[in-house]
Formats: C-alpha cells, sequence, structure tokens
C-alpha cells in the first residue's frame, strides 16, 4: 500500500485509569486517537487494586496492568532492574516499535524507557510537569530525569515554558524537544443549553485545594470579592488539606450563603459544575499547561488565573484575564473579568475551543514525532556510553555503569529465554475492519 | 482561524509563543526560537561578599569560642583544687556585676527600679534553688565511670557549639518578640547538661553550687551581654572580642602548650581561613529562576 507502515506504539506511566489526572487523561484520549488513525497501541501501567493483569479499553485499547503495587502517590518502587523481564515480555508479545513515556516523576516510565533503549527499540519522553532547581527533592529528580533522557530520542513537553525547564533540567538539545499540548475533550464539555442568569454572578473553582494549587490566594480572594460585589457568589469543588481553611475563611466572613463548598467532585460531574458559572478562577502557582482552563473555556466560561508557568500560553488574551499571584491583583482582575461579562458568548467561545484545541490534532503531532524517533539512527552500546558519561563527573560513570549492567541483564535473559520463544499476540480485529480481511481473505483465496 | 488569518500575510506570521490553535504555520513543533530562555534569570539572589565584612562577622563566633574556652579553663582548675570555692564565688559575684553593668550602660531605655527590683528578686530564688539542689548534683553521677563523664561532656560541648545562635541570643529581654527556635533550645540545654556533668565531679556542695552558678551565668547571659555590646557598639565589640581571645590565650598557654597551638589554629581557621574559603566557593554558585518556578505568594500564612 502506499501508506506509511503503522505505528505499534507502548504507552508506560505509573498513572493511568481507574486513577484519575492530567496525565492519565492525556494517555487515553492520545492512545484514543492514535488508534482511530490505525495505529497499535498498548499501555502498560502497575496494578490498581484488584485490577491486575490485561484490560481492553474502549476502542481495543489493550492495557498491561502489570503486578507492581504503587509504594507512594501511586509511583511504584524503584527496582532499577525489576521491570526489564516484563518490559521485554510486552514488547516482544505486542512487536512494539516506539515506547512512549509519560511523567517525570513515573519509575515505571524511567525504568521502561531505559531496558527499551537497551534492546534497541526507539523511545519518546512526554514531561507533563514543571519542577524547580532549588529545593533538594527537585535536585535529584533532574539528575534521574538526566539519565534517564540522556539516550532519549525525542521529547515532547505541553507547553513551552514547560520546554524550557525540561530542557535546563535534563540537558536534552532545544531541538529534540516538541511542543504539544494537551487538549480538551469539547464533546464532553458543552455549554449550559440556558446560560444562568447575570444578575448573580457565578465564579467556579475547581481545584484540589492544597497549598500549590493556592488555596491560600481563594482564602484572601473570596472575602474581598464579596465585599466588592454583592452579587457575586462563589462555587467552589475540591477536597484537600486547605478544606478546613476556606471553612473557616467562611465562617469568619459570615459567607455561608454566598461561598458554597461541594468537596471533591467526580470527573463525570464536573462539567455540570462548570455550567453553573459565568467566570472559572485558577490560583494555581505552578502549572506546566492547566488543562482545567481549556475545560472552562469550552463550557463558556471566562477565566481568570494566575500568571504561572505556561498558562499564559493556554488561551488567548480575549477569554483568559491573567493575575499575579497576589491577592490584590486577583481581585483586580475579577473586576475586570465581571466588567467585560456581558460581550462574552458561551456557545461562541465553545466553536473557537474546538477550532484551538483537540485530541486529533494532537495525536497527528504526536504521529510526527514518533517518525521523527524512528529516522534516528540506531547507536551501538558504546555511543549510548559515551552520552552517559557526559552527564557528570561521577554521575556519568555512575550511568555508564547501572547500563553496563542493565544490557548485560537483557543478555542474560536472551540466553535464559530467547527471542523465539516468546508467543505474539494477536491482534483484535474490530467489526469495522471486518469487512476488509474478508476481502483480504477472498484474494488470497483467488491466488 | 487566526492562524489562517495570520498565514495570509506575507513572508509568513512570526512565531507566538503559545500553545493554542494547533501547529504554527512554518514552524515545527520542536522549532526552537531566538527568544527560547530569555526569561531565565540567574544568580538574581546572590549577594557579592567582602572579605574583610566576613571577617569582621566571623568575630563573633571566635567570641563565643573563647567564652567557651574560658567556661572550660574554670572547670578544670576546679577540678585539679587550684581553684577553690570562695575565689569561686567572688568570681561569680564579679561577673554577676560586670553583667548588670553592661547591661545597663548598653540599655536604650533605662530600667526601672521595680524591674531592677524583680531581677533581683529572680535571681535570689534562681541562687537559692540552685544552692538546694546542690547535693543532688553532687551525687548524680557517683556511679558512672569518668571516662564516661569526660566523653559525655565533650560531645555535649561540640552539641552547644554546633547549634549555638550566633547571630543573636537565645535568652532574649523582657518583651522581645521572636522566640527562640529549636535548635538554640537544644544548644542551651547541652551546655546547661554539661556543666551538671562537671559538677557532680567535685568534692563539697559549696564547690558545686559555686561551677553550677558560674556555666550558668555564662551559658545563659553571656550571649545576652555580648549581643547588646555588639548592638551599642561594633567597635567596643570587636575590641572586647580581642581583649577575651588574648586572655584565653594567655590562660591556655599557661596551662598546656598543645592546647593552646591547637586553640590558636581553631581561632585562626574561624577568623580567617573559613572566610576566604566562603568568598573562594561563592564562585561557584549557580542559581536558576524563570517563569517555570512556584510562584511565592506575598503574605503569611496563618493556620
Amino acid at each position: 500500500m502506499a501508506e506509511p507502515p503503522k505505528l505499534r506504539v507502548l504507552m508506560v506511566s505509573d498513572f493511568f485509569f481507574p486513577n484519575f489526572g492530567g496525565v492519565e487523561n492525556h494517555i487515553y484520549y492520545l492512545s484514543q486517537c492514535l488508534l482511530k488513525l490505525g495505529h497499535k497501541v498498548v499501555v502498560m501501567t502497575h496494578a490498581y487494586g484488584n485490577r491486575s493483569g490485561v484490560r481492553y479499553m474502549t476502542g481495543g485499547l489493550k492495557v498491561y496492568y502489570v503486578p507492581w503495587r504503587p509504594f507512594v502517590m501511586q509511583t511504584t518502587f524503584p527496582t532499577v532492574y525489576g521491570t526489564l523481564p516484563i518490559v521485554r515480555t510486552i514488547l516482544r508479545r505486542e512487536k512494539i516499535t516506539v515506547v512512549h513515556g509519560h511523567q517525570a516523576f513515573s519509575t515505571l516510565c524511567h525504568e521502561a524507557l531505559m531496558h527499551a533503549r537497551t534492546m534497541g527499540y526507539k523511545v519518546v519522553f512526554t514531561d507533563h510537569s514543571l519542577y524547580g532547581f532549588a529545593d533538594v527533592g527537585s535536585i535529584h529528580m533532574n539528575k534521574v530525569l538526566q539519565f534517564s533522557l540522556a539516550d532519549i530520542d525525542q521529547a515532547i513537553c505541553v507547553s513551552h515554558t514547560s520546554k524550557e525547564n525540561t530542557v535546563l533540567r535534563s540537558g536534552l538539545s532545544p531541538a529534540k524537544v516538541f511542543m504539544i499540548p494537551n487538549a480538551v475533550d469539547t464533546a464532553m464539555f458543552k455549554p449550559a443549553s440556558v446560560r444562568p442568569s447575570t444578575d448573580i454572578i457565578t465564579i467556579v473553582v475547581i481545584s484540589r485545594l492544597v497549598y500549590r494549587k493556592g488555596a491560600d490566594l481563594l482564602v484572601e480572594v473570596i472575602p474581598e470579592v464579596c465585599r466588592l460585589y454583592p452579587n457575586v457568589r462563589f462555587v467552589v469543588g475540591g477536597d484537600g488539606p486547605k478544606h478546613v481553611r476556606l471553612e473557616e475563611m467562611r465562617e469568619k466572613h459570615s459567607l455561608q450563603d454566598r461561598v458554597e463548598m461541594l468537596g471533591a467532585v467526580p470527573h463525570s460531574r464536573v462539567r455540570s459544575v462548570l455550567v453553573t458559572g459565568h467566570i472559572f478562577l485558577n490560583s494555581s502557582l505552578t502549572e506546566a499547561f492547566c488543562i482545567a482552563i481549556l475545560e472552562a473555556a469550552s463550557c463558556g466560561l471566562l477565566t481568570v488565573s494566575t500568571r504561572v508557568g505556561g498558562v499564559p500560553e493556554v488561551l488567548p488574551d480575549d477569554m483568559v484575564v491573567l493575575a499575579e499571584p497576589d491577592p490584590d491583583d486577583m481581585v483586580r482582575a475579577i473586576e475586570k473579568a465581571i466588567s467585560i461579562l456581558p460581550t462574552i458568548n458561551p456557545e461562541e467561545m465553545h466553536n473557537r475551543m474546538k477550532k484551538l484545541y483537540s485530541w486529533q490534532d494532537v495525536a497527528k503531532r504526536t504521529e510526527i514525532v514518533y517518525d521523527r524517533a524512528l529516522k534516528c539512527s540506531n547507536r551501538s552500546l558504546l555511543e549510548r556510553l559515551m552520552r552517559f558519561l557526559s552527564c557528570g563527573a561521577w554521575a556519568g560513570k555512575l550511568f555508564c555503569m547501572v547500563m553496563i549492567l542493565d544490557y548485560l541483564l537483557w543478555r542474560l535473559l536472551q540466553l535464559l529465554q530467547p527471542d523465539e520463544d516468546i508467543e505474539e499476540a494477536p491482534d483484535i480485529c474490530l467489526c469495522h475492519h471486518r469487512g476488509v480481511e474478508v476481502s483480504e481473505g477472498l484474494r488470497k483465496k483467488i491466488k | 482561524m487566526e492562524s489562517n488569518l495570520a498565514g495570509d500575510s506575507i513572508p509568513g506570521p512570526k512565531w507566538r509563543k503559545v500553545a493554542y490553535g494547533g501547529m504554527q504555520i512554518g514552524y515545527d513543533d520542536n522549532y526552537t526560537d531566538e527568544s527560547f530562555l530569555e526569561e531565565m534569570v540567574m544568580n538574581a539572589n546572590v549577594v557579592r561578599r567582602d572579605l574583610l565584612k566576613v571577617m569582621k562577622d566571623s568575630v563573633s563566633i571566635s567570641q563565643y569560642l573563647c567564652i567557651v574556652a574560658l567556661v572550660v579553663l574554670v572547670w578544670v582548675h576546679t577540678l585539679e583544687s587550684s581553684l577553690d570555692e570562695n575565689s569561686l564565688l567572688l568570681l561569680d559575684l564579679s561577673l554577676l556585676a560586670s553583667g548588670f553593668l553592661i547591661l545597663l550602660l548598653t540599655e536604650e531605655k533605662m530600667l526601672s527600679l521595680s524591674l531592677l527590683l524583680r531581677y533581683l528578686v529572680n535571681i535570689s530564688f534562681f541562687t537559692t534553688g540552685l544552692y538546694i539542689l546542690a547535693p543532688i548534683y553532687q551525687t548524680l553521677t557517683r556511679s558512672i565511670s569518668s571516662d564516661s563523664i569526660w566523653a559525655v561532656t565533650v560531645s555535649l560541648l561540640l552539641l552547644h557549639l554546633f547549634l549555638h545562635d550566633y547571630s543573636g541570643s537565645t535568652i532574649r529581654a523582657p518583651g522581645a518578640l521572636k522566640t527562640p527556635n529549636l535548635t538554640s533550645c537544644i544548644s542551651v540545654n547541652a551546655s546547661i547538661v554539661a556543666s551538671v556533668f562537671v559538677a557532680s565531679r567535685l568534692p563539697s556542695r559549696l564547690h558545686v553550687f559555686a561551677v553550677m552558678l558560674f556555666s550558668l551565668q555564662v551559658f545563659l547571659f553571656a550571649p545576652l551581654v555580648t549581643y547588646c555590646i555588639k548592638k551599642f557598639n561594633f567597635g567596643l565589640h570587636l575590641l572586647f572580642s580581642f581583649a577575651l581571645m588574648g586572655l584565653t590565650l594567655y590562660s591556655i598557654y599557661a596551662l598546656h602548650r598543645l592546647f593552646f597551638l591547637v586553640f590558636l589554629s581553631l581561632v585562626l581557621l574561624v577568623n580567617v581561613v573559613c572566610p576566604y574559603w566562603l568568598i573562594r566557593m561563592q564562585e561557584y554558585k549557580f542559581e536558576i529562576n524563570g517563569p517555570w518556578d512556584e510562584a511565592k505568594l506575598c503574605f503569611d500564612i496563618t493556620d
């Protein structure tokens, strides 16, 4: 056929359904769109409770829930070599051509990328978060990232600020790093058929109530806005350690009737909460991208957000009001948002969001990254060791030893169980492919 | 739509640092603009230091080293019985009087008579309690060998020196706003426990009382006195420090030659070598800030 050969992609991360978050969402939607483009996609993650083994999701998405237990924040224990046998088996069974790891804090992702590179596969990495350079955790995490990405083929970041951050942390060449944003399922986030009246202006906040999401900013901003605008009320969705502080704020300023606390909001109910409001407020102190803003804009809400990380890149200037992470500036931004609220048309905003972001577009751009990765030349073990050696005076030698041992273990596995002995998994043919299969069968009979 | 409109212009749209709207026309996703990393700031918080100023600041550390060394000297002389309890009590009284005098001279506001009386009453209670407890201290470690006592005492003194608050004073004047932090409290407690261990090796209760009083006076109130002097006049602070160094070095020289050399090396290390070393190391300082950093809130979070 004239078509290019279809890719066979393995997505690896500690974060996947039934857990929920931005990374999980990204992997799922990207996989679905790649499947629609005709590629084969397999996901590898650790076991979630009783969910262990192989599962099939919508569209024939195959998921390996490896029997590995999470030990802290859904991340598996770093064993360095413990995942080599099962990674090798999955790569062989599924005839994988590209391995795509997600999230810098995923132990399974880094280990799988390391083993895949040892076995000669092409690897791509997507970074979903921003990290600093000053605290002890970030310093060590950046060193691990430098090791993991020293031998990478291509990398993806979700914003330009995130690309700058990842290039600095890992030492990657900027030409290797692609900027492909997250997207939003606009079919799932539609404006309300009847827009709520603007006699009472409702400001919606949906985020985890933790320090990094700026819950303390909310405690300062909400009373001030309620004082200035008697017709404003707030809806706060989300749970977390700072929940008590917001409750105290309500009690202190007697705002029980104007500030509604919903607690944890399941993702299936996020849309119904968003459409009750006119303005979406995001007070994060750090964001690589911020999908919540996309979801709100898709529902027709005007956004007020802190100007941090990649947030200024996410929406056009007329769809978002940016403020410094300072209570006074946040209040001014909300005032500005309230003043331009009459000019906002939710349906029009929703239609613009359809054009600005779509997972199909993300999948096409990711496909380009995969093609670039496949065009990269294969590197021998010595060339790869040279790359690791340049990571640092002491770290480089340590990294080399780790990789040499990984190579030897792989050779040992090949000796114990040759590649030919691993059974290849048959591909599932879906209903809409059956006609093609029948035609091909007939063609073969004729020959 | 904006991309399409921009695409009509010639020679092509300028690259924008935005994530929306799909791939930008004429640019790949891995395109790296000239503005890449232009918002990065390096070494924004680095303070260029002057060698002389750092050496002056390190005098506080040497000063306190000398104070602790003098205390140890008094302990040694008392244990060797070359300093009797009457001389110790006289030393206690003179230290108390001179400390009070210095506080009076360096205090901005005048001490009222009622406050002075309150001080005297507190000191009387404190001294009486110490006198009553002296027999307990004397027999506290009778069943423990002397080697263990000396080892623990030295360790506690080292802990005291490492955790000491050299920039201020753990004991605050009445009405001070800030409370001492945890390491500072641990430091003071370590020194007091070391004093108790040393006192438990003395022959008579009056000896124990005198040594305990001396140690508590020095460890509790010497930082306050030196802090007041430094706040009053920095030149006087330097003069006092160098006089203290001279007195300490002379006393150690009279006791033991080798200890004199060790202590002299230590003082030179603290005052000359470490400041120079700090300034030399500062060129390796490398600090990166940028829009990816977590924003810092400009108000205090009161939980």
